[in-house]
């Protein structure tokens, strides 16, 4: 079908109908996501009109079904086909302002009162600009139990290169970035503290000689 | 002719334009470097991002797990691995066999070799690694999956392919190739418009604050801010700049009088974030996604002619028989 040679394609309504269907979820989850960071406010525009966005941020949601149950298969269908075509996501990068920067550290602690201080490790720099992303949905995700098992994830990383290490301490909060007076003023940046997780882990036991 | 018959017409013709494989090419081309440039640069951290036991940043299941929650017929590399275990292949001879694949995807694309199973092969590993690293993916994997989603349904291959030059080149159906080249043309609009509208939304973009908290946010921070404060009173214009760019992105491509201009604003823009905030496949992916919607006509003094008459004039030859 797709090498057929000559004028227009043989089967032009096929190929206008799934253009159609494609650009609607485009447009639906581009219109969901845009909708969704503007009602956060934050924006110039009047807080009279919140309650209309929110409407329309809620049907755009409707209509891309997530208002179904996750096991509905209309759900699972549509998401799957947004994941495949790499249209899942909206596109206001840095918009509608850029969001804080969230900060992770590891406090390494041992028995002795020694302190060491670590942060997230990755080899190389491609995979070190993907680091402020899983910051972020740390930060923003609201189950408490996948918070803690993602910064336990991380504190083994770091745990396995201290061995001998008590308690590993995971300490999150967001850098605050001086605005450009501020920075004239010579303010610099400062950090605060949002949460912090104690970790502790142990060496998987010897087996027992016979 | 009444006018439902007249806009019929008028949107079969810009929906179906007879359209050269120039663009495809570049698309090609560039996806073929973006997904070696990607495997190459991951390729430090592939068993610490993938594995179960990478002991980097987050574990490969609990992404997975998410993912499942989503939809489970989301690809993801955890797939491979069962399969592979069934075969008594270790989960780091999978993972480290997926990488060399997708390494060489890219390649035979670059090269215009087996273009068609290189595309496919590109477009499931690359998805499968993005989204069993869901929680560290941005922009950039989403622009990859949707250059090599239509790449992999676009007429391959082109005739600068290596394809076509070893084994019988047979012209594509112009029209087809059209079609999808205002598939990715509009998308390209639609990208654009929802970012900077998004942006007019924001007052730090009319003010220069959000210019100023990109480039001094870590890890995007390579600039100094001793050097970005001596320009502060661009900052303001950059911002404007950037709004009035993205957002007339899908009004003043189209014209010939502005697309050039228009063109050269939003790649240079990419150029300077790609060097300004070290996100150089970023920068890499949209420069390419430009280059191909719009570029050929731009860079070719006369565009489309070659592979349009070829097509055409085979289309002749094959009639005449």
């Amino acid at each position: 079908m797709l090498q057929n040679l000559g004028g227009t394609p043989r089967h032009k309504h096929v190929y206008v109908a799934c253009l159609v269907l494609h650009f609607v979820l485009i447009f639906l989850v581009s219109w969901d996501e845009t909708l969704s960071v503007i009602v956060q406010g934050d924006t110039i525009l009047p807080r009279s009109w919140d309650s209309s966005l929110r409407y329309a941020d809620a049907m755009a949601a409707a209509a891309l079904g997530q208002q179904l149950t996750t096991l509905n298969p209309v759900r699972q269908g549509i998401t799957a086909y947004t994941h495949l075509t790499g249209i899942d996501t909206g596109y206001g990068f840095f918009a509608p302002s850029v969001s804080i920067s969230h900060k992770l550290v590891f406090e390494v602690r041992y028995a002795d009162g020694r302190v060491e201080h670590e942060l997230p490790r990755v080899g190389g720099a491609a995979t070190g600009v993907r680091v402020p992303l899983l910051l972020d949905n740390i930060a923003r995700t609201r189950s408490e139990l996948l918070r803690r098992t993602m910064l336990k994830m991380m504190a083994f990383s770091i745990w396995q290169e201290h061995r001998d290490a008590s308690v590993i301490r995971a300490v999150f909060g967001f850098v605050k970035l001086p605005s450009i007076a501020d920075f004239e003023r010579g303010k610099e940046e400062s950090y605060e503290f949002l949460f912090a997780y104690d970790f502790r882990f142990s060496p998987p036991a010897e087996p027992l000689m016979p | 002719m009444s006018s439902i018959q007249r806009v019929r017409e008028w949107l079969a013709g810009f929906l179906f334009p007879a359209e050269s494989d120039e663009w495809l090419a570049v698309l090609r081309v560039g996806l073929g470097l973006q997904v070696a440039s990607y495997t190459l640069s991951s390729r430090g951290d592939w068993l610490e991002l993938f594995a179960r036991r990478g002991g980097g940043l987050v574990n490969r299941e609990l992404t997975e797990a998410i993912l499942s929650l989503q939809s489970p017929l989301i690809p993801r590399l955890g797939w491979l691995v069962f399969i592979g275990s069934h075969f008594g292949l270790s989960e780091p001879i999978i993972l480290w066999s997926a990488w060399t694949c997708l390494l060489c995807a890219g390649f035979c694309l670059l090269l215009g070799f087996f273009c068609r199973p290189a595309a496919v092969i590109a477009w499931f590993l690359h998805l499968c690694a993005v989204k069993s690293e869901d929680l560290l993916s941005y922009g950039m994997d989403n622009f990859t999956t949707i250059g090599l989603f239509y790449l992999m349904l676009s007429p391959l291959p082109d005739h600068f392919a290596l394809d076509a030059h070893i084994r019988r080149f047979r012209p594509k159906n112009p029209h087809l190739l059209g079609f999808f080249l205002r598939v990715l043309q509009l998308h390209v609009c639609v990208i654009y418009f929802f970012g900077g509208i998004t942006k007019c939304m924001g007052i730090g973009w009319w003010n220069g604050n959000s210019i100023w908290r990109a480039l001094t946010s870590p890890p995007y921070n390579l600039v100094s801010p001793d050097v970005l404060i001596t320009c502060k009173y661009l900052l303001p214009f950059l911002g404007i700049f950037i709004c009035t760019v993205e957002t007339g992105y899908p009004f003043f491509i189209w014209p010939k009088e502005t697309r050039l201009i228009w063109l050269t604003c939003i790649i240079g823009m990419h150029i300077v974030i790609g060097l300004t905030m070290g996100l150089y496949l970023f920068s890499l992916i949209t420069i390419i996604l430009n280059l191909a919607a719009f570029g050929p006509r731009w860079f070719l003094a006369r565009p489309s002619q070659f592979a349009l008459k070829k097509a055409t004039g085979d289309k002749a030859n094959e009639s005449d028989c």
